[in-house]
């Protein structure tokens, strides 16, 4: 019982950076139905840009979140405005093509300026405190992870008041649903594409500085985590920024249930598995809308 | 002319371009066959590759333990990746749009383990295709066994007769009646349904017509590189080259994927062979330029090149033709 606790506890940690890389596509695919396969791509360019920082300027990633969360906005709009404005015209299977071309370009251009080595970033606030523990009963849990876990939160909550609760959230909303309409009442849809973008871009690039304390910063990092986020966002359900919560949530449980009882090997099989076997019963994921 | 493109390279021993002209061939075969499912039924499938490596293991599986040659190992290849693929695709047609997309991924990341561990596929350490050596050109032709010289043209042909023989199949099922079942399910689930068409079923068919071009294509692979494991036939590029390639030419353009496959392979090879060596090798420069290239071409002509207006500008060309030496 305490190794089933304890797997869930672990689980629900993961889950939760796992909810932070998932949101940024729950807007740009989920929310605005546009295909993003580079996603991870902006992931491993937030974890290169916390371990240059720490490295050139010993900023903790914890402070480079902020600049970097800033610099990857603009990033975000800038691939919106100058690529995939204009893909958009075309067939959803351009948006495929396109941003796997940008994948490329994106991975490799970090590849020729890095190498691919492995690095790491040392004396962080979060991998000093890597020998702490919480214990709850007989479950124990890391603090870095848990702190991980709570900016993760954090900024999921923040977010989600801005798209479910204000008027910019809406507005975003209604551009996704229709357009035209969105047009009629003022709303200028490439603005708010530009801006899902931007956000999106920017909140993968907050989760790739966290998860830098934990894991291998390298060129190829993104992808397991891209597959993994498309799943959590249709299994939480499009249009549902609470879903992908949830979702990422049970992701992380099952992946650490599956390591802890079964085959490590098959962790991501089962996470996918239970998506298939979800989908037969909820097909619209579930919390999805549409 | 296609016909005879590799034989002045081979004369001069570049047995380099018959390997891209190959690869050509099979990309464009499997972009055909991806058109069916992604073009015709609208379906998204990004998890191709399963029915090539169920393809490749079966045929490697039969010529390793009963003896069959290819050609019979390619058939029973292409029934058994159909017959899986409709039971595995059958439930996930209750999914749709980007939900169904995703399950065919997840359909790919469960495989990825189950190839890495099965001992009856040996598991990560792959089936090895041991072929017998030198019978000669005709009898290469018929087994898919070449060694030494002539392999590199003898599996050109082979590519191209399975080509022209996927090309065949995917003209006449788009004119079949099945062809405009499958376009109308992607243009209105419902509206087809209302006309009795079991939206469903077609997507089945559709799917199982794209894993039998997989398949076959998995087929050849293997006995080209005369092993099949699974980090090779589940590889991205399985899944990401024959769908770009459809969308480069054309999404549910017949030709489409021929014209894409065309564009898109030799650019990368050429690229690879040129700035993959020398100083800046490993850098990856040759991919920075091949993903530059991919966006110029998406943002530039987001519905593909055979959208281009061709027939417009032929026709002018031919109506410039003759005029010409009038004026002149």
């Amino acid at each position: 019982m305490t190794l089933f606790l304890q797997a869930v506890a672990d689980g629900l940690q993961m889950g939760l950076l796992y909810a932070l890389v998932a949101v940024g596509l729950a807007i740009i695919w989920g929310l605005m139905e546009m295909i993003n396969f580079a996603h991870g791509e902006f992931m491993m360019l937030g974890m290169f840009g916390a371990w240059g920082l720490s490295v050139s300027l010993g900023w903790d990633p914890l402070i480079s979140m902020v600049p970097l969360a800033v610099i990857m906005y603009g990033a975000g709009v800038l691939v919106y405005r100058l690529l995939m404005r204009r893909v958009q015209r075309g067939e959803i299977f351009t948006q495929i093509f396109a941003t796997v071309g940008l994948l490329f370009f994106v991975q490799n251009g970090v590849v020729a300026l890095f190498t691919s080595d492995y690095r790491f970033i040392e004396g962080s606030l979060l991998t000093r405190l890597s020998g702490a523990n919480l214990t709850l009963g007989d479950i124990r849990i890391g603090v870095p992870l848990l702190v991980g876990g709570l900016i993760a939160l954090a900024v999921f909550l923040a977010l989600y008041l801005l798209i479910d609760r204000t008027d910019f959230g809406l507005a975003l909303q209604a551009t996704s649903e229709d357009r035209d309409a969105a047009m009629l009442v003022g709303i200028r849809p490439e603005r708010m594409y530009a801006v899902a973008w931007g956000l999106g871009t920017a909140l993968v690039a907050v989760a790739g500085v966290i998860l830098a304390n934990f894991f291998a910063v390298y060129p190829q990092a993104g992808l397991s985590f891209t597959v993994l986020a498309y799943a959590i966002v249709a299994l939480g359900g499009f249009g549902s920024i609470l879903g992908t919560l949830m979702a990422a949530l049970l992701v992380g449980v099952v992946q650490s249930v599956t390591a802890a009882y079964l085959a490590p090997a098959f962790k991501d099989a089962f996470v996918f598995a239970s998506y298939i076997l979800i989908g037969l019963f909820r097909p619209q994921g579930l919390f999805g809308r549409f | 002319m296609a016909l005879l493109y590799p034989i002045p390279f081979e004369r001069s021993g570049y047995v380099y371009y018959e390997t891209v002209g190959f690869l050509v061939l099979l990309n464009a075969m499997l972009g055909i066959g991806w058109n069916v499912i992604g073009g015709w039924a609208g379906q998204f499938d990004f998890g191709p590759n399963i029915f090539f490596a169920i393809g490749a293991y079966t045929a490697a599986l039969l010529f390793i333990h009963l003896g069959w040659t290819a050609w019979l190992g390619l058939l029973g290849a292409v029934v058994v990746s159909v017959v899986i693929c409709a039971a595995l695709t059958y439930p996930i047609t209750r999914l749709r749009g980007h939900y169904f997309a995703i399950a065919t991924v997840a359909m790919w990341m469960i495989a990825q383990p189950i190839g890495a561990t099965w001992e009856l596929i040996n598991g990560s350490r792959g089936l090895f295709i041991p072929v017998a050596a030198g019978n000669g050109f005709v009898h290469g032709m018929l087994t898919m066994e070449f060694a030494g010289r002539g392999k590199g043209l003898g599996f050109y042909y082979l590519a191209l007769l399975l080509f022209a023989a996927t090309l065949l199949g995917a003209r006449v099922v788009e004119r079949s009646k099945w062809g405009f079942y499958f376009r109308a399910v992607r243009d209105d689930q419902e509206g087809a349904e209302g006309i009795g068409i079991d939206s469903r079923l077609c997507k089945v068919v559709a799917r199982c017509l794209m894993a039998a071009v997989f398949a076959a294509g998995g087929v050849l692979y293997g006995f080209w590189a005369l092993a099949v494991f699974p980090d090779q036939v589940l590889e991205v590029n399985w899944n990401v080259l024959p769908m770009m390639a459809v969308v480069v030419g054309g999404l549910g353009r017949l030709w489409g994927p021929v014209l894409g496959a065309v564009i898109l392979i030799p650019i990368s090879q050429l690229m690879t062979a040129t700035l993959g060596a020398g100083p800046l090798a490993g850098r990856g420069i040759d991919l920075i330029i091949y993903g530059a290239v991919i966006m110029l071409i998406a943002g530039g002509r987001p519905n593909g090149l055979l959208s281009l207006p061709w027939a417009r500008w032929a026709a002018r060309l031919r109506g410039r033709g003759p005029a010409q030496p009038a004026g002149g």
